[in-house]
């Protein structure tokens, strides 16, 4: 047998490797199980029923009725809240994903010194995540409440006029306050230990050759810390962007959309064409647009994050 | 032997498995079962009240223990429903339909529009021939409140809570002494327009006190209509006078002149509580029902703070008063064995002592029945206040494709616009704009 033929040969492997690979393989589905049935019976099996209801008119008591892309051209053509609300909600997120952002990595640096009692800050600051939308919608309507809330108080005493914003009751104040109540949760939440995770990760070498450059503080930020994070400032970017396109139970809680429609986000119309008006056909084309929308955009931003987003181990 | 378990096995299976277990999920159909009724009381009988009315005051509790007590057979089985808002258990009622699990005695509300939309759906049942076998007396509710029980001549239900919707100025009297004025009578319709505009603008002190309140939600807004000879929409529910009846865009300019070009009128935001502002004197005349009364009476602490009034609109020129007679409903489901039995119970809790402690302990406003107005008059002599309206007042319009819930969104949302004086819009533009949203929901397809 030639030295070729011995290499191009496959080495039959004794019997008991065969069956352990088999057992591993099972046991690797078997962990793998729980989640894979759950995803198809809560994510892709309703993705399909919702993507079927959409062709259809559905009042949940009746069959649904297929009625082709009616909903669909309707929504484009008659839907006097669809766009409004989508503009809304884009706007929303253009304001909240910004600033969320650079106040959990402003918030990340701060606890990311090696200062007595970090642990603790650490603590305090992810505590606002922890309280339910609820909760915290009530609480911050009490906040921003026009005539006893401690927000109106303050501008009160501080400016001695008798005229603050109506807040959740002004059409002009309500997103405003909803934004408010978002940055509460968000600065001190997933995002910032995310952050405060990417921190921990950057070499400190780096920091030490860019020292022995003469760089100071300010660009030891730009040129090592920002560089660094761009994969963790990316991932919370994206999700970020999908959480706050996604703005609902707050706006549900504090402001049922209103006043005027000022708070009516996309999320809140699906709702109401689907719980509150029992068009499930409709309501699920709705989400399907949505869908689609989330999707193209998340797709643009990964295609945009090649020319910014610095992987250290990446190779080329 | 195969020696590995490849990918598109295992996920075939996956699928295979969740297909199954997706399957036993699908709730069954309703049973198709016979509403036969023979012998019915003859044999143990259980029935379930599905509602969110009451709960957790004791009354439906009270009302099951004495029906079971005459009836040992039966036994009602409570079911709450707890949704955060009251709309929120209708969508819950056609789940449990849906899935063939909602109770037989059951309620749909013509006030909340479903009424006419579970009946399309075949849920609720017509009880004419129950109620011609039992011989029951149907005179014995105020004949407005049982015809919102009709529909296509047919009688799908008993009332359960009633009243002339929002009729009146809640007064805060001690302003009106103050100011020197004699008090109105509470039933002499006799304050007019202009008078109103006047008080508004007169109890008006800036930063301190508004005179008047008008909400901008559907309620007041049809009321406000009615006050100057129109409606909001008409009667068959189809269409929008807003810009069609002069009389309309009168109505709503003279709520704009207030709120928008003079602001005496409080804006959103400006009063969080108006009920609250009533109690503490911060507010002397708010538009809502003549029932809001007697809590603003029950809420007084201090009498020389706050002593309440109404004040009846002026009547209109039919002689009618402004008003919007509304109400709810029970009703029984359709396909159910003991009918005969259900409909038994909601005599039980639609008669007087139901009716009377459906008002006293489960604090719903129910002047459905003369005589348990009367009982609430020997409790409390406030309640002769409401009886003109309750005897004169005007019917409540629903939207004739049964999306009440669209509709009373649209009014509220579109008005305040209209009448927001931070955002100020002219007036013909927002008024064109409450319009069109009004009408674009009356022109949509039955719900």
């Amino acid at each position: 047998m030639t030295t070729k033929a011995m290499a191009g040969a496959r080495i039959p492997l004794p019997r008991w490797t065969r069956n352990l690979r088999a057992k591993e393989a099972i046991a690797g589905y078997i962990f793998l199980s729980p989640w894979l049935l759950g995803i198809i019976l809560f994510i892709i099996g309703p993705m399909m029923t919702s993507g079927f209801l959409s062709f259809t008119r559905y009042d949940v008591v009746n069959p649904p009725d297929f009625v082709g892309l009616k909903n669909f051209i309707e929504i484009f053509t008659k839907d006097r809240l669809f766009w409004p609300s989508m503009m809304l909600t884009f706007r929303y997120a253009l304001i909240v994903v910004p600033l969320s952002l650079v106040g959990a990595l402003s918030a990340a640096m701060l606890l990311n010194q090696a200062l007595r009692g970090t642990a603790w800050f650490r603590t305090f600051f992810f505590l606002p995540h922890l309280t339910p939308i609820v909760a915290s919608a009530v609480l911050w309507g009490w906040i921003f409440n026009a005539d006893v809330g401690p927000i109106n108080h303050w501008i009160r005493t501080i400016t001695g006029s008798d005229n603050a914003p109506g807040w959740f009751r002004d059409p002009d104040w309500a997103m405003t306050g909803l934004i408010i109540m978002a940055m509460w949760g968000a600065i001190g939440g997933n995002t910032m230990l995310i952050f405060l995770a990417g921190l921990q990760g950057v070499p400190q070498e780096l920091y030490d050759a860019a020292v022995v450059d003469g760089a100071g503080l300010w660009a030891k930020f730009l040129n090592v810390t920002i560089p660094m994070l761009t994969p963790t400032i990316f991932f919370n970017m994206v999700l970020g962007i999908i959480g706050a396109l996604k703005v609902f139970a707050a706006a549900f809680v504090a402001t049922q959309g209103g006043p005027a429609y000022a708070t009516w986000f996309y999320a809140l119309h699906i709702y109401t064409r689907a719980f509150q008006y029992f068009e499930m056909g409709y309501a699920s084309a709705l989400a399907w647009i949505f869908f689609f929308v989330l999707f193209v955009f998340t797709y643009v931003q990964f295609r945009q994050s090649r020319r910014w987003v610095y992987y250290a181990g990446e190779v080329d | 032997m195969r020696d590995h378990v490849s990918r598109r096995s295992f996920l075939q299976g996956a699928l295979a498995v969740s297909a199954g277990a997706l399957a036993a999920c699908v709730a069954p159909a309703a049973p198709a079962e016979d509403m036969g009724d023979e012998g019915a009381a003859m044999e143990p009988v259980h029935l379930r009240w599905d509602t969110f009315r009451g709960i957790g005051s004791g009354w439906n509790e009270e009302r099951i223990e004495t029906f079971t007590e005459m009836h040992p057979d039966v036994t009602i089985e409570l079911r709450p429903l707890a949704g955060s808002g009251q709309q929120d258990n209708y969508a819950k009622m056609y789940a449990a339909q849906a899935a063939g699990d909602l109770g037989e005695i059951i309620a749909f509300d013509p006030s909340h529009y479903h009424f006419w939309r579970a009946i399309n759906k075949n849920i609720i049942m017509p009880i004419d021939e129950l109620v011609a076998a039992d011989g029951t007396d149907l005179s014995q509710w105020f004949e407005h409140f049982l015809g919102l029980q009709y529909y296509q001549g047919k009688l799908y239900g008993f009332p359960s809570w009633g009243w002339a919707g929002f009729d009146t100025l809640v007064t805060n009297a001690v302003h009106l002494e103050e100011a020197g004025i004699d008090l109105p009578d509470p039933t002499g319709n006799d304050v007019s327009i202009d008078t109103i505009d006047e008080w508004a603008h007169s109890f008006y002190v800036e930063g301190e006190r508004f005179g008047l309140n008008i909400s901008h939600n559907e309620a007041t807004v049809v009321v406000l209509c009615r006050l100057f000879g129109s409606s909001l929409i008409n009667e068959e529910g189809t269409k929008c006078l807003l810009l069609d009846d002069p009389k309309a865009t009168e109505a709503m300019r003279w709520a704009y002149k207030l709120g928008v070009e003079e602001q005496v009128l409080p804006a959103p935001g400006d009063l969080e509580n108006t009920g609250g502002a009533l109690v503490a004197g911060l507010l002397t005349m708010n538009w809502c029902g003549s029932l809001c009364v007697r809590n603003f009476k029950n809420q007084i602490e201090d009498e020389t703070v706050a002593k309440a009034w109404q004040i009846l609109f002026p009547l209109r020129e039919d002689g009618r008063i402004p008003s919007q007679l509304r109400g709810g409903t029970w009703n029984l489901r359709t396909d159910q064995d003991h009918a005969d039995v259900g409909y038994q119970f909601l005599l039980h809790i639609a008669g007087h002592d139901g009716s009377l402690d459906f008002n006293l302990v489960a604090r719903n406003f129910a002047m459905v029945r003369p005589d348990v107005v009367q009982s609430l008059i020997d409790e409390d002599p406030i309640h002769e206040w409401f009886i003109p309206s309750l005897e004169n007042g005007i019917p409540a319009h629903a939207p004739a494709n049964s999306r009440g819930r669209e509709y009373t969104s649209a009014v509220q949302q579109w008005t305040d616009l209209l009448l927001d004086p931070h955002q100020p819009v002219e007036f013909e533009k927002g008024l064109q704009d409450l319009h069109d949203n009004i009408q674009a929901v009356l022109d949509e397809d039955p719900a």
